[in-house]
């Protein structure tokens, strides 16, 4: 019974780390401006990490591997914001239109060269 | 009728053939455009030719030069158009039809390869059957990989530690800013100071506080790493990796005025001069006893203790403190040609 349990909890977590991992890489693909991009990519860095490992923690065979995860994610945890926070601040830094909506013109140059 | 119709349309097939066709349809366009354009701009000309007789000599010219630009035009038209068109199906049907290649070759490949563990393949010979029934008791080192890569193989590891210093002393040799004789900084310098982080954040309070944080867990994790390296996975080359990451960390967090107070090119020159000639000498002591069969005097301890293994530890740390000056400078020469 408790192995049924475990295992459905860590299916589950790591099914919507992943569903989570595939929506930010698309996002990374679809989004043209630079923030929008870095903020698909920042939240599968965190919120599908995050729940991938959760998934793992569950199923570790041992209590060190589980905490040695939470590390792991604490570590993330860290990392992550704080490279998304230096691209933005870098491209707010450096594109004083950043404000205003991209333009169109790369949607176009696709299509019609 | 016009449900069925949708239906078709939301299938699989028929969204991929939409997708595939929708590339060519502005060069469809393009090309309908074209056609158009012939065959009014002549007429045109050739009416305006009738009407005013008097200025027939200019017009004359002008209609040659607009034919003249109009062949130039027809004898593009081709790359412009239809060869365009073309090229850009020959593209996708040349991705297609290498990533089918690639995934084809990759799994004949795997399909070819021997199973896991097979005892009947040219790897597992004599060798590693040594490797893995003796190398514990030969040489103290729970982590078989240790074992191999130095003290079987110790030469070897010798030789990639070598490579990597001379790479970093030839790209300290490209990249280097000198100064003046006096001292001084020259012209190049100032201007690789001044153009280094031109835009970029330069003292960010959020980098610096998780840098605090961060680089003493990580230099942690990367001596733990090489200390351990002959009882787990593992060893200088990781743990060294490991220890310049949190270099470089400190590094883009504080800046090279903070940086340079404990790593300067004397830091670099020292730690890599004393643990090449450590390595060399302790290996080349290592190597003339067991050629000679006299006893090394150099204790193996027990296994899966952290003091064991012989003489692995310390060409653990020695090449760890190798690979971590070396990926540092590297770092700091590509992004401002000196420290």
């Amino acid at each position: 019974m408790l192995d049924w349990l475990r295992f459905i909890l860590t299916t589950g977590f790591l099914i919507s780390g992943l569903i989570i991992l595939l929506t930010s890489v698309i996002g990374l693909y679809k989004f043209d401006y630079v923030l929008n991009r870095m903020h698909a990519a920042a939240m599968g860095d965190t919120l599908g990490i995050l729940f991938c490992l959760i998934g793992l923690t569950i199923s570790a065979p041992d209590i060190w591997v589980a905490l040695k995860l939470l590390l792991i994610i604490a570590f993330l945890w860290f990392a992550s914001p704080v490279s998304s926070h230096l691209i933005a601040r870098l491209e707010v830094t450096i594109n004083p239109h950043w404000q205003q909506l991209p333009p169109k013109e790369n949607a176009g140059e696709e299509e019609a060269p | 009728m016009s449900k069925r119709r949708s239906d078709w349309e939301s299938r699989p097939q028929a969204r991929f053939r939409k997708w595939y066709k929708e590339g060519f349809l502005a060069l469809d366009n393009e090309i309908i455009d074209h056609l158009t354009r012939t065959t009014e701009l002549p007429e045109n000309i050739e009416d305006r030719l009738i009407a005013q007789q008097e200025e027939m000599t200019s017009r004359q010219h002008e209609r040659t030069l607009a034919l003249e630009r109009l062949d130039q035009y027809n004898m593009l038209a081709w790359a412009r158009t239809r060869g365009r068109k073309a090229i850009s199906r020959l593209y996708v049907i040349l991705a297609l039809a290498l990533g089918a290649m690639m995934i084809f070759f990759l799994l004949e490949t795997v399909a070819l390869m021997p199973r896991f563990g097979d005892p009947a393949t040219p790897g597992a010979n004599i060798v590693s059957e040594r490797y893995i029934t003796k190398g514990l008791e030969e040489t103290g080192a729970t982590n078989i990989v240790a074992g191999m890569i130095l003290d079987y193989r110790a030469f070897d590891t010798l030789g990639e530690s070598t490579v990597l210093f001379i790479a970093a002393s030839a790209v300290l040799i490209l990249l280097r800013i000198d100064r003046n004789k006096d001292g001084s900084p020259v012209q190049e310098l100032i201007a690789a100071e001044s153009d280094d982080r031109h835009y970029e954040p330069r003292n960010d309070r959020i980098l610096q506080g998780s840098a605090m944080i961060l680089t003493p867990i990580i230099f942690l994790y990367g001596i733990y790493i090489i200390l351990n390296g002959h009882l787990s996975p593992g060893g200088g080359f990781s743990g060294g990796a490991i220890i310049s990451a949190g270099l470089i960390l400190y590094l883009d967090a504080f800046g090279f005025d903070k940086a340079g107070r404990f790593f300067t090119y004397k830091t670099f020159t020292w730690v890599s001069f004393f643990s090449l000639s450590f390595y060399a000498l302790a290996k080349a002591y290592s190597f003339y006893c067991g050629a000679n069969n006299l006893p090394s005097g150099i204790p193996l301890g027990t296994p899966g203790a952290i003091l064991s293994g012989g003489l692995i530890m310390p060409l653990n740390i020695a090449v760890g403190m190798v690979v971590a000056c070396t990926m540092y400078i590297f770092y700091a020469l590509f992004r401002k040609g000196g420290l």
